[in-house]
């Protein structure tokens, strides 16, 4: 629904509201092999969330088709709904007033897991991720990072064949994100789960991920491993200079395209009075801009750095070739 | 049918409802006193002070006795997770349980239902040592609190319904509020419903809401037979599969409209 301004527009709101309506996904296409860890990436509002909702029968794609373990999603099927699981960071699965241990019970008898098996798994479950001793504490009484762990255990206690976890290191800390992280990766390992992610933490993806998707405005721009994009992507050379060119001047030289160049504030405090100058290059065109830049200007300093998998994922985000 | 679930899902639901139990206790000991003390001012009234002798053919005890009794069933008569599932519904909540191997508006029933078997089972004690007392058949209140139950049951479903109505709106908030004001007064735990005028009868006795409170309360006192209990449950039995069917179309067509909303 679209709001006017003022009190006319909360009128026209009343009276003859306006809807608005939004493509979240476009021609978004690819196959998952079962037992992989895939990253799914993008900004807010990329449509990320919808794809893992589609994906696990939530809301039906408007036209296309989805399917995962050959079932049709939206239909859900009672055994759809046995091998799959999801875990929204931001949403509590788990019932808020009563201890873990009450809720796991109930997923027990939904899922009809055998009691013997029921034990060992949560026994493994919370071994992992050190939380036995809250299993009897009221959910809300729990910390975040324990409640996350909580609601990934109840995701997990039916050992489902495919798990959507969309952003679950949300607000947890670096030791509990590292936890996770690490069970995770276990899990997949061990149980041959497929995993899909949503984060916005490029530590989560560049640690768990061989494969990331990456969403831009509801349309697939990469699917690939993050390794090769940080490959495909820029190293960033720095330099500083006893002279003080302007970048008219640095592009003529260096031959490099001014959009491409960037100089850093000088900071006089701690004695860099030269500033330093940015070059985002590819890999080879390093020596050559190098070699022009010692023709007319005396180097004092260089340095190559690698641009991160942040660095270079926030660029797809913003378009920036 | 997997009843390990279901059974768990009552036992979970009865945790969850009784967690803080002096909430629990004011809450059952409000919603059931203060209707009554209403009632029994307005009696009082009525009788007492405005020196009637009958209304409706009933006189100041029978009303008392009704009012007595409607303690008992008015407690039965539905909860509020009609409010939770519209509420699921626009917050994106639903999407919880959407995702489990059970029906979802049973889950919430079964769920909401569990205090109110513990009810059910506390208030037919009372009433059958009450019915001992006043040498009425305890199997009279028995029959009583099984069709309160049922009733409970068409409530649920009528509710279950309107809730889906957040499907499209995303608020149903307002609309069962009304149903709620609506059921009150029709079910006869505000006022019997033999007070309505003759000529407008026909407006409880087109609804089911008569069978949550009035109904039981009639067969209770013993003001129908068990014939007419039987044909009661019959009438039970034909809302339920209206209820069933409602609840069945209501969800199918509305789940298409689901956004899960809220992240």
């Amino acid at each position: 629904m679209i709001k006017g301004e003022g009190l006319r527009g909360a009128f026209q709101l009343l009276l003859r509201p306006t809807y608005q309506t939004h493509t979240a996904l476009k021609n978004v296409s690819f196959t998952i092999e079962s037992g992989s860890f895939v990253g799914l990436i993008g900004a807010n509002g990329a449509g990320k969330t919808t794809l893992l909702k589609i994906l696990s029968g939530l809301i039906p794609p408007s036209s296309g088709e989805a399917r995962v373990l050959n079932f049709e999603p939206f239909r859900r099927p009672l055994e759809f709904r046995q091998k799959i699981s999801l875990v929204m960071g931001q949403k509590a699965q788990l019932w808020w007033d009563l201890p873990a241990s009450d809720a796991f019970e109930l997923l027990r008898a939904i899922y009809e897991i055998p009691l013997k098996l029921y034990q060992e798994r949560l026994h493994t479950l919370t071994e992992l991720l050190d939380v036995k001793k809250h299993l009897n504490t009221q959910i809300r009484r729990l910390s975040l990072g324990e409640r996350m762990k909580m609601e990934l255990i109840g995701a997990l206690l039916h050992w489902p064949n495919v798990i959507f976890l969309d952003e679950p290191t949300i607000g947890l800390d670096v030791f509990a994100a590292h936890k996770l992280r690490e069970f995770l990766q276990v899990f997949n390992q061990r149980e041959k789960a497929t995993i899909i992610l949503t984060s916005h933490n490029m530590d989560d993806i560049e640690r768990l991920c061989p494969r990331i998707l990456i969403l831009r405005s509801g349309e697939l721009i990469y699917d690939g491993p993050p390794g090769s994009l940080t490959r495909q992507g820029e190293r960033r050379l720095r330099v500083r200079l006893m002279q003080n060119p302007g970048i008219e001047e640095l592009g003529a030289v260096s031959g490099v395209a001014h959009k491409n160049i960037s100089l850093a504030e000088k900071d006089t405090a701690h004695g860099d009075a030269m500033g330093a100058i940015h070059f985002d290059l590819k890999q080879e065109q390093i020596v050559p801009v190098l070699q022009n830049l010692m023709t007319r200007f005396q180097v004092v300093d260089m340095g190559i750095e690698e641009q991160s998998l942040e660095n270079v994922i926030q660029r797809l985000y913003e378009g920036i070739p | 049918m997997n009843l390990e679930w279901r059974w768990a899902a009552l036992k979970n639901g009865f945790q969850d409802a009784t967690v803080y139990r002096l909430e629990f206790l004011f809450e059952v000991l409000g919603s059931a006193l203060v209707p009554a003390l209403i009632q029994w001012v307005l009696w009082y009234a009525l009788f007492k002070v405005g020196g009637a002798t009958q209304i409706a053919g009933l006189g100041y005890s029978e009303m008392l006795q009704y009012t007595l009794a409607s303690l008992l069933f008015t407690q039965i008569r539905g909860g509020n997770h009609d409010f939770d599932l519209a509420e699921m519904i626009r917050t994106g909540q639903l999407s919880n349980y959407l995702l489990r191997p059970v029906g979802v508006v049973e889950f919430i029933f079964i769920r909401g239902i569990a205090p109110k078997l513990f009810l059910a089972a506390v208030c037919l004690s009372f009433g059958a040592i009450a019915s001992l007392w006043l040498n009425s058949s305890p199997l009279r209140m028995a029959g009583a609190m099984a069709l309160a139950l049922l009733g409970n049951i068409i409530h649920y479903q009528l509710s279950a319904s309107l809730a889906a109505l957040a499907f499209y709106w995303e608020e149903a908030y307002s609309i069962l509020m009304v149903k709620n004001l609506v059921v009150s007064l029709l079910s006869g735990e505000l006022i019997p419903l033999s007070l309505f005028p003759s000529h407008y009868q026909w407006i409880w006795k087109s609804t089911p809401f008569y069978l949550f409170v009035f109904g039981p309360i009639q067969f209770a006192l013993g003001q129908w037979s068990f014939n007419e209990f039987l044909g009661q449950i019959g009438i039970a039995s034909l809302w339920l599969l209206v209820g069933w069917a409602l609840v069945r179309a209501s969800w199918g067509l509305g789940i298409r409209r689901y956004l899960s909303l809220g992240g």
